[in-house]
């Protein structure tokens, strides 16, 4: 029992707990490569939570996580408490690629939007759907909280601009396709993987430009306005167990993962 | 009694008949029921939403710093005692933002004996020009080490030459900022009043004193390093209203020609900021600044001629610096090491320099950050002195100070 006991308290010992905090968006992604990972690696403890990219920079740079996951790359402001506190710039992985997607209702008959048009929507100008080809209706908005990174980026990218008042904040990409499933007069946005259920609807940056969808082809080649990096962000350049972690991540084994999970490789 | 027991069989048999005949609501109703129940719920979660992100725009923070001070004897002399226990700072910053890209902050300090204003300032980001913001009120002057946050610096405070050039850190005046996102580029520009040291609610005279102040990133990801660097340049002036004699920096008596002129406040200066992720993070940083700072005449306007010429006003080239080194070690420790150096007069030395001295001055501290909310503080500062008849030996200054900060 005690020989049990010393290789019990040995083998937690040998383990090395890595925690990854932020993301929504990539929260499943995450937990698949965690999952998958300690398969393979016995030796290795990963916990993955969620709780937004906003929440996941705060625990970077108050020290209670090893890797941040953000939708969004880190605001100037955020790296300088970084330096501030650490004396470093963060170390930036590009991990995936996502196309911000637009859900709508099945039923929806508006198949296509420009950049300018979603700001409309977002902000508030544009109230019905018949103002951009659809049902005579009034456009129910649904969107992320505001300690999530895709909430930030639609806003830097997209919106440019305050969020309309009657934006319904949702905690998740799941929530917002659920939102719009259920509501046919519904747009909401979020991460590619998680567009189930709803029809996604084609983006173009004007109205003399070329409508996309988001699929591996259009966002492979930029073509797809709201195309974004997913991060993973660590305080010092990764050694040990982290590195090696990271490593397959952006291994092509990994990278297969990002594909299975509905986003698209980095490279 | 039969009577009532009557009364009671037939009520019974009323109440059993009702109940009978009472039709059970039927799925449909029940649902159209429960549905109402929950739109009423769902918009009274809207109301209270909306109430909710009112006050998600305000953002509170701040942070207490207590502390114990053991000071050298000469400094012992001056105070009265050799230790003590005090309140550095106790600040609250309010930051209320309104809209996108409209922010206001106001930050008193709640030290003993010493309630002030310290920050009261609206940012506007400029409609159509991207990433260039309008400041308005009283705030920090644009300098490195003075917009650095006490809450934030790893010893415990300024060096010698920026106290001196920029009491009290703050303004009252405009401040424009591009910080750019693309191009990694800062640069500021503010309009102030000039001389405002924290007491006085409008200027003392009517030209405004202008600073400016760039600073260009590198990064190299690969290397892990970043460095941050640029110059930095001061224009300004004071009013001489009663005296039109003023001392050089050499000593040699010179004349405004006529009393309300200015005395020139000018300065250049450059600073450098190298982050290295080597074995955890380290940091080098260091500013130097030169050039010609004035302090006006304390005589009266009814002064004769004698009493003007003993005592003008004074113009002192000076040149300063610092540089911090500091290590990480581990996610809780840090080291630091400082070295700063302020001379207010550089054109004379010696005996001739009087009381206008250098310092140079060495400050070793160490932090521990106990959690996201605590950090405690060792620190030890060593100043040494300019050697001359007014100043014969070095004075035993040395001041060593725990100080234990709460920030939220």
């Amino acid at each position: 029992m005690l020989v049990l006991a010393v290789m019990a308290s040995l083998t937690a010992y040998s383990q090395e707990k890595i925690t990854v905090k932020g993301s929504d968006t990539m929260v499943i992604l995450a937990q698949k490569w965690a999952e998958l990972y300690m398969k393979t690696n016995p030796s290795a403890s990963i916990q993955v939570t969620g709780g937004g990219s906003g929440i996941g920079i705060t625990a970077l740079i108050n020290g209670t996580t090893d890797i941040c996951n953000a939708s969004r790359p880190m605001k100037q402001t955020e790296i300088e408490k970084l330096k501030a506190r650490y004396n470093t710039l963060g170390v930036e992985i590009p991990c995936a690629k996502d196309g911000v997607t637009i859900f709508l209702n099945e039923t929806n008959k508006v198949s296509e939007l420009t950049l300018q048009q979603l700001s409309g929507i977002y902000t508030g100008k544009i109230r019905n759907w018949k103002e951009v080809g659809g049902n005579d209706a009034e456009i129910r908005l649904y969107g992320r909280e505001n300690s999530s990174g895709t909430y930030t980026y639609f806003h830097d990218e997209v919106v440019k601009a305050d969020y309309a008042a009657n934006t319904q904040s949702l905690p998740g990409t799941a929530a917002v396709v659920n939102a719009v499933k259920k509501d046919v007069n519904g747009i909401g946005y979020g991460g590619a993987a998680y567009a189930v259920g709803v029809k996604n609807a084609k983006v173009k940056k004007d109205s003399n430009s070329t409508a996309y969808l988001p699929t591996k082809e259009s966002i492979g080649k930029g073509a797809y306005p709201i195309t974004r990096f997913l991060y993973m962000y660590l305080r010092n350049r990764p050694t040990g167990e982290t590195k090696k972690y990271i490593d397959w991540i952006l291994s092509a084994e990994g990278q297969m993962v990002v594909t299975e999970v509905g986003y698209f490789p980095v490279k | 009694m039969k009577k009532l027991l009557a009364i009671g069989i037939f009520t019974l048999i009323s109440v059993y008949g009702f109940s009978q005949t009472q039709k059970p609501d039927s799925l449909k109703d029940v649902i159209e029921k429960h549905e109402g129940k929950l739109n009423a719920l769902d918009d009274r979660v809207l109301v209270n939403e909306a109430d909710l992100s009112k006050l998600n725009k305000i953002k509170v923070s701040g942070y207490i710093q207590s502390q114990w001070e053991s000071y050298g004897a000469d400094l012992e002399k001056s105070n009265g005692y050799n230790n003590t226990f005090y309140i550095r700072r106790a600040r609250i910053k309010f930051t209320y933002e309104a809209l996108d890209g409209v922010k206001f902050v106001l930050q008193p300090d709640f030290s003993t004996g010493n309630i002030s204003l310290k920050d009261a300032y609206a940012v506007v980001n400029i409609p159509k020009l991207k990433n260039w913001t309008l400041w308005a009120g009283q705030m920090n002057r644009p300098d490195y080490e003075v917009e650095y946050s006490s809450s934030q610096r790893e010893v415990l405070e300024r060096s010698r030459v920026i106290r001196t050039i920029y009491p009290g850190e703050r303004e009252v005046g405009v401040k424009l900022e591009y910080a750019g996102t693309k191009i990694p580029l800062k640069f500021q520009l503010m309009a102030m009043n000039g001389n405002f040291t924290g007491a006085q609610a409008k200027d003392v005279d009517s030209q405004k004193d202008i600073m400016a102040r760039l600073v260009y990133s590198v990064k190299l990801p690969g290397a892990g390093i970043g460095i941050d660097f640029g110059p930095n340049v001061y224009y300004g002036g004071n009013l001489s209203k009663n005296n039109k004699y003023f001392k050089n920096s050499d000593g040699t008596l010179d004349s405004l020609k006529s009393v309300w002129k200015y005395l020139n406040k000018n300065w250049v200066g450059g600073e450098i900021q190298i982050f290295a992720d080597v074995l955890g993070g380290m940091a080098i940083k260091g500013e130097y600044i030169t050039g010609i700072n004035s302090s006006l005449s304390s005589v009266a306007a009814t002064s004769t001629m004698a009493q003007m010429l003993a005592s003008p006003s004074l113009y002192n080239n000076f040149s300063g610096y610092y540089i911090y080194f500091i290590k990480n070690i581990g996610p809780k420790n840090q080291f630091v090491a400082k070295y700063d150096y302020y001379d207010p007069n550089t054109k004379l030395s010696g005996d001739a320099a009087g009381n206008n001295i250098y310092y140079k001055t060495w400050t070793l501290a160490w932090q521990y950050y106990l959690n996201d909310f605590i950090r405690i503080s060792l620190n030890y500062e060593m100043p040494k002195n300019e050697i001359n008849a007014s100043n014969p030996t070095d004075k035993k200054d040395n001041t060593l100070g725990v100080r234990i900060q709460a920030k939220f």
